[in-house]
């Protein structure tokens, strides 16, 4: 160590030289301490302190990696070198660099002081003194705090780093450290109330090997973090438990089977809670216990559900059927009545779902027992409802969203959302499910919900496709699809969405989507998922000039589609087949839309989607029209993004005799200025070409009053009050009108 | 990573800025093409600068249309594309054929 005078002297020698040292692990008496002092009274000498990286620079080393910014900050404590080690190691979690790094310090402790790092280390990232002297005989400190190891945070000790304290641990003797957690666990199971977290302690008996102390903690754990909705934490709780459960008594162990199954379907892990849940049922079976084996039946084919496998779903519902007959009306019994309800509503059997859904919620109201079923009965009963149009579900389904909160079931409340949103969709209701989607992925989130969370959002994407919001409905439904351990049903709707989307916009891949739509939709036999797949193929084979494979494409499933005498899939399936020169026998299950579509009554079809807010489908009505009707079609294919049956528009209008034809500018060139909607735009253009409102109506096939509506948002967004002053305001804002004032920068 | 060629037209002409502005622009682009997992590989712009066949390699056609809003760029066509050179059928490709087409 150089003295202080001779650093003096040879600063003052040399131009300028830079001198570092990490004050937070120098010690008190560390000598450097007295040359920094020394130091200070030199005029020549300027100290820079430097802080530890923040968050945000964390974040920017570690932009190329998996890691996350804010643990890797908590990690390494903002500690420049172990944040670039880490990131370089990456995606290993402490790399061998900085593992030499802490451990050569702590090389240079003594044994006693090197047995109580250690200890410490088991402790956790805080460690409390008495523990500590608790399992430890004579613990000393002052070493590791002088060696900056250790700091003291208030009555505590703490690692200065996370990364520190896991490589002391990892180079902990395995004996030593298991002695050393089970010391701990009797320490804190003697000790006050407050140290006796489950968690904490089922933690302690896994490492110590304890497996009665894991079985006693690790299940009070895991209930209490899915109370919390920690479903992820909940599962991983229950997952330490069955594995210390081998030799557990036969009953107790299905029961624990059956909790750890249900909070891995939680999570979207179907195929762990598909295997635990028959490995239940299989258990009470052979104990002959009938209403535990019908629980675990009913859970199982839920599960079923979610990934597709509806015949074995239904195989599971009927043995609970059975299994629960003999049994008195219970829990149990309420539960499979229920199931079978929610089988039958998603095969779209809705009139026989909705009388078991009631049975089920007449047998099991005021049991507290069979409260979750019963918000589920309601939850089934609503949705069916919603689906044959009648609109006392909604009531229904806030019911079950009521009950859900009453009894405190995030999960159930989940699944209020994914039927309200599901089932408006599917009656293409999608402006009366917007607030729900909002509602239900903010609640999803919030809840660990991530079963629900992703099919909310692949209902959202098919939303917006339809709702004319492409742009968006791109990005979530790309948000769906990159999750691979997504359940089967959100891959399905999110593959759709894509596949109406990209048929619709043009672009490629669309076929690509499809067919795994399909793939993924077949084994269900479903008409919930075959029926929309088949329509959007037969969609795109129509846009691809192909008609005759539209018309094989919708008449794949459009006898099934009549025995449900499903309203949309009816109509839809009935056209491309009647587009494609099929004969069809039977559209009088067609919903109002389609209906006045196949009847050739495309102005009031055209209005029918209008009032659904369905552009493209109004759009398309208009295909069937005059000159005029076409033309405004091809405005709005324009204006979406449609460039097929832009194309096709393009082409019935030169056949009309249509000699000008707008040439088309796509959706991107066109920035919305003055916040105004795609329809606004429309509107103000006809208001600056001075039509009066009734013909804007005519000309847009809209009701007089939403063109009222619409005139008077565009006056307030221009910020003007009178119709003649729109053209000047439009101009300033680059927007093109037809009369000539027009446009800037685009 | 699928590649595609995007057809862009600029009715008015496309004119890329010189020196420092049009690096800047360049940038621009590529940043948020970035953070879409969307790569611009390069472009062909026809003679009298009005529209432009972009090469791209990108995860989805959604994600080259979000770039391409983002950028303010036009797109008209979205085409799947795969490279076939004059070497394609090598001896190597000839032992084990591939078809071009997907990939």
């Amino acid at each position: 160590m150089p003295s202080a005078s001779w650093v003096a002297g040879s600063i003052q020698r040399t131009r300028w030289s830079f001198g570092t040292y990490r004050d937070d692990e120098v010690g008190r008496q560390h000598p450097l301490r007295v040359v920094v002092g020394d130091l200070a009274s030199s005029p020549a000498v300027r100290r820079l302190a430097l802080q530890g990286l923040s968050v945000a620079s964390v974040r920017d080393m570690a932009r190329e990696t998996e890691l996350d910014p804010i643990q890797l900050h908590g990690l390494t404590g903002g500690n420049p070198f172990y944040v670039s080690e880490v990131v370089a190691g990456a995606p290993e979690r402490i790399p061998p660099t900085v593992r030499d790094a802490v451990l050569a310090r702590a090389a240079r402790l003594s044994p006693a002081a090197r047995r109580t790092l250690e200890a410490a280390a088991v402790i956790g990232p805080t460690v409390e003194p008495a523990l500590l002297a608790r399992i430890t005989d004579g613990a000393t400190t002052e070493e590791s705090l002088a060696m900056g190891l250790l700091q003291a945070k208030g009555r505590r000790y703490a690692f200065r780093h996370e990364v520190a304290r896991e490589a002391i641990l990892d180079a902990t003797n395995p004996g030593e450290r298991l002695v050393l957690h089970a010391r701990l666990l009797g320490a804190l199971e003697t000790g006050p109330e407050d140290d006796r977290a489950p968690a904490r302690l089922a933690h302690h008996a896994d490492e110590a090997g304890d497996r009665d102390a894991v079985l006693r903690y690790a299940p009070q754990a895991a209930r209490q973090a899915a109370r919390a909705g920690a479903h992820r934490e909940a599962a991983a709780q229950f997952a330490r438990a069955v594995r210390f459960a081998g030799a557990m008594p036969d009953g107790e162990r299905a029961g624990l089977l059956l909790e750890f199954a249900q909070e891995h379907a939680l999570i979207a892990r179907y195929d762990v809670a598909i295997g635990a849940f028959a490995e239940a049922v299989a258990i009470w079976g052979r104990l002959g216990d009938a209403s535990h084996e019908a629980l675990a039946l009913t859970s199982l084919a839920k599960s079923y559900v979610s990934v597709g496998r509806n015949h074995e779903a239904e195989a599971a519902s009927r043995r609970a059927m059975e299994v629960s007959e003999g049994l008195p009306d219970g829990p149990e019994k309420v539960e499979a009545i229920f199931t079978q309800a929610y089988l039958r509503m998603l095969d779209r059997d809705n009139v026989e779902a909705i009388e078991l859904g009631r049975k089920a919620i007449e047998m099991g109201q005021g049991d507290p027992r069979a409260s979750t079923s019963v918000v589920q009965a309601w939850n089934t009963v609503g949705g069916a409802r919603i689906l044959l149009g009648d609109d006392g579900g909604r009531a229904d389904l806030e019911t079950s969203l009521r009950l859900a909160h009453e009894i405190g079931s995030d999960r159930l409340a989940g699944s209020f959302y994914s039927i309200i949103t599901s089932a408006l969709g599917e009656v293409y209701r999608f402006a009366d499910a917007a607030p729900y989607f909002e509602a239900g992925v903010r609640y999803a989130t919030e809840h660990d919900l991530d079963s629900a969370r992703l099919y909310i959002e692949a209902w959202h994407a098919l939303a917006l496709v339809h709702l004319g919001r492409w742009s968006e409905a791109g990005a979530v439904a790309s948000a769906v699809l990159a999750r691979h351990d997504n359940s089967t049903i959100s891959r399905i709707m999110a593959l759709l969405a894509v596949g109406r989307l990209r048929t619709r916009r043009g672009d490629p891949d669309a076929w690509a989507a499809l067919d795994e739509a399909l793939a993924l939709s077949e084994p269900t036999g479903t008409l919930q998922r075959l029926g929309p797949v088949r329509a959007a193929r037969a969609e795109a084979a129509w846009l691809d000039g192909d008609a005759a494979r539209s018309g094989t494409e919708a008449a794949a499933v459009f006898e099934l589609a009549l025995r449900h005498a499903h309203p949309w899939h009816v109509g839809e399936l009935a056209w491309w087949q009647l587009k494609a020169g099929r004969p069809v026998a039977d559209t009088t299950a067609a919903s109002e839309p389609w209906r006045l579509q196949l009847a050739g009554r495309w102005r009031e079809a055209a209005s029918a989607w209008h009032a659904l807010d369905c552009p493209y489908e109004a759009a398309r009505a208009l295909l069937d029209g005059d000159a005029g009707a076409v033309e405004a079609a091809h405005g709005v294919f324009d204006r979406l993004g449609a460039r097929p049956a832009a194309a096709l528009a393009a082409r019935r209008l030169r056949e009309l005799g249509v000699r000008s034809i707008p040439r088309g500018r796509g959706p991107a060139t066109r920035a919305n200025p003055a916040g105004l909607t795609a329809r606004g735009l429309e509107v103000l253009r006809l208001v600056a070409e001075g039509l009066p409102n009734h013909e804007i109506a005519g000309r847009l096939f809209l009701s007089p009053r939403t063109v009222d509506h619409h005139v008077s948002a565009v006056l307030a967004k221009l910020g003007v009050d009178r119709r003649g002053d729109v053209v000047a305001a439009a101009a300033d804002l680059g927007i093109e009108t037809q009369n000539g004032q027009s446009a800037g920068p685009d | 990573m699928p590649r595609y060629i995007v057809e862009r037209s600029f009715p008015d002409g496309f004119e890329l800025p010189y020196g420092s502005a049009g690096i800047e622009v360049c940038r621009g682009v590529v940043g948020v093409n970035e953070d879409l997992g969307v790569t611009w590989v390069h472009s062909y712009v026809r003679g009298d600068c009005r529209s432009t066949f972009c090469v791209y390699d990108a995860p989805n056609p959604e994600a080259i249309r979000r770039a391409a809003e983002r950028n303010g760029l036009p797109v008209d066509r979205i085409t799947r594309v795969t490279v076939l050179d004059p070497y394609f059928y090598t001896p190597s490709n000839v032992a084990e054929p591939a078809a071009p087409g997907r990939d």
